[in-house]
């Protein structure tokens, strides 16, 4: 795949790119298909997953070595998916977006935002016949932005993301999840993982998946709803915001 | 013995492995353990290795069969009908005790050698047979201490109980070469004394040396020394099949192939290659 590159030239890894589309859960999904993928772990039917070597071998990752530890006796897939959401290597990884500038403290959106914008509109219009309103239009737009919130992606980390095309299994997981599809397939049946093992996910994670219709190589902006790729269909609508859109309940694993 | 004939290489189907077993090249045959399976609820991995035309044999691992208990039929019955439910040719248990006076070992226990224990376990195998649906083959045990006062060797208890119940034989070469290692058995005089004629098939598994003694831990690689063994029964005669057993800390999919390879390798050396795959 074509390795993005932050505005420092930094090359994002699957994982932050899992990171950045989809939260820590994505990220651990997809440190998890790395590592599915390097033959280190291994998943049985009944979605038991455990580690190939008991002594982290191969990692290349702290994720990928808290998923090794978590692995070294049979864990299920959605626990250990959700154990190294909440991690502290995934807290380390969050860090780093941070201090790249990808990512941004979200402020959770106030359900009075509108309000505020009616307001100044209000304002706006009393501001012809009491000129002095008007001085209160620029307040109240800006209260209401800033109750509006504020996404957890920046705009570099979504800038960064569109340079991401999926052309490998572990790269579609952090773009598609392992519930989402490419051309329609399953992203999962690319690991011999079968649906019922998949769905073991919380429903708001796999909500978070996506699909293509294009084969992949789609540009990305962080979220379902709002990719260049063109769905296939299975693309949730209700998870359009995706990360931090909705504020800071980024990723289904939950939140560093 | 019909459907005995050419199993080729097989492995230990586990719940752990199940989907690389499903894609590994060279698996000719599985073996189950019969307590882990419920009839009318098999695993969708057996299902579909049985789909591919893939024989599986159910291995029992508590029937107690060289008990001086009486033989609990509801475990026989069990195992009976897991070899219906998978088609099986053939089921197979071990020359051992794991219950005695309402304890349960947890562990496979040697019998003693006698004349005595011989006739415990004969009574005890007929009455199994007498209550399955196919043949019954019986393994030798890793032993972990040899008990007192023993009039037979280890090749001829096994041989003397061969004759006497009509059994099969499943030989495990890395319980043989367990045996060699800690307790002095000879594995040539073994494979000398034993009926090689009623070899059902053969177990190869894992272990490590702790020092003086083998660990068969069944968790580690195959060691050379035990496909050295192998090699020796081979060139007595052609097994029927042999079959992988790992339990615990799987490799990736890669060192179980080469394992199976391995395993082939030593068959193949001494005759032109019969097994399909
Ligand atoms: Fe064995």
């Amino acid at each position: 795949m074509v390795t993005p590159l932050t505005a420092q030239g930094t090359q994002l890894s699957a994982e932050q790119v899992g990171y950045l589309s989809a939260g820590p859960g994505r990220a651990a999904e997809t440190a998890l298909a790395r590592l599915i993928d390097g033959g280190l772990v291994r998943v049985s039917r009944d979605g038991l997953v455990t580690a190939v070597h008991q002594n982290n071998h191969g990692a290349t990752t702290g994720v990928e070595a808290r998923i090794l530890s978590y692995a070294r006796t049979p864990v299920r897939f959605d626990t250990i998916v959700q154990s190294t959401a909440h991690s502290t290597e995934m807290t380390q990884l969050h860090q780093h977006l941070l201090d790249q500038g990808l990512m941004q403290h979200p402020r959770r959106r106030n359900p009075a935002w509108g309000f505020s914008l009616l307001l100044a509109a209000v304002l706006l219009l009393l501001g012809f016949v009491t000129p002095v309103l008007f001085l209160g239009v620029p307040i109240a737009v800006g209260f209401g932005l800033w109750q509006r919130g504020r996404k957890a992606v920046t705009r570099a980390g979504k800038e960064a993301l569109l340079h991401v095309a999926a052309t490998d299994r572990v790269h579609n997981v952090a773009v598609y999840g392992f519930c989402g599809k490419v051309n329609r397939r399953p992203v999962a049946e690319d690991f011999g993982l079968s649906q019922s093992i998949v769905k073991m996910l919380p429903l708001n994670q796999r909500r978070k998946r996506r699909s293509s219709s294009d084969g992949g190589g789609c540009g990305v902006s962080g979220g379902c709803g709002s990719s260049s790729c063109s769905s296939s269909s299975s693309c949730s609508s209700s998870s359009g915001s995706s990360c931090g859109g909705g504020g800071g309940s980024c990723g289904g694993g939950g939140g560093s | 013995m019909a459907g005995i004939a050419d199993l080729g290489v097989g492995i230990g189907w586990r719940s752990e492995i199940d989907l690389t077993v499903e894609r590994l090249p060279g698996v000719d045959f599985v073996e189950v353990v019969a307590e882990n399976l419920h009839i009318g609820h098999l695993p969708e991995s057996v299902t579909l290795l049985l789909e591919r035309g893939i024989p599986v044999l159910p291995h029992a691992v508590s029937l107690s069969l060289g008990g001086a208990d009486p033989v609990d039929l509801n475990r026989v019955e069990h195992l009976g009908k897991v070899a219906e439910a998978v088609g099986a040719p053939m089921v197979s248990d071990h020359v051992c005790f794991v219950r005695a006076g309402g304890l349960d070992s947890g562990h496979l226990m040697p019998v003693p050698r006698t004349k005595d224990a011989l006739d415990v376990l004969v009574a005890n195998v007929k009455l199994a047979q007498e209550n399955l649906p196919v043949p019954l083959a019986l393994e030798n045990v890793a032993a972990l201490l040899e008990w007192p006062d023993g009039e037979l060797s280890e090749g001829q208890f096994l041989a003397e109980l061969v004759e006497r119940t009509g059994c099969w034989l499943l030989v495990d070469v890395a319980n043989l070469y367990a045996n060699a290692r800690n307790i002095g058995t000879d594995p040539e005089r073994f494979l000398d004394e034993i009926p090689l004629e009623r070899l059902a098939y053969v177990h190869v598994a894992g272990g490590e040396h702790h020092g003086d003694v083998y660990h068969d831990t069944h968790a580690h690689a195959v060691l050379p020394e035990v496909l050295g063994v192998l090699d020796e029964l081979c060139s007595r005669v052609r097994p029927p099949g042999v079959l992988l057993e790992r339990d615990d800390n799987y490799p990736s999919d890669t060192e179980i192939a080469s394992e199976l390879a391995a395993i082939r390798a030593v068959v193949d050396k001494h005759g032109p290659a019969q097994w399909l795959n």
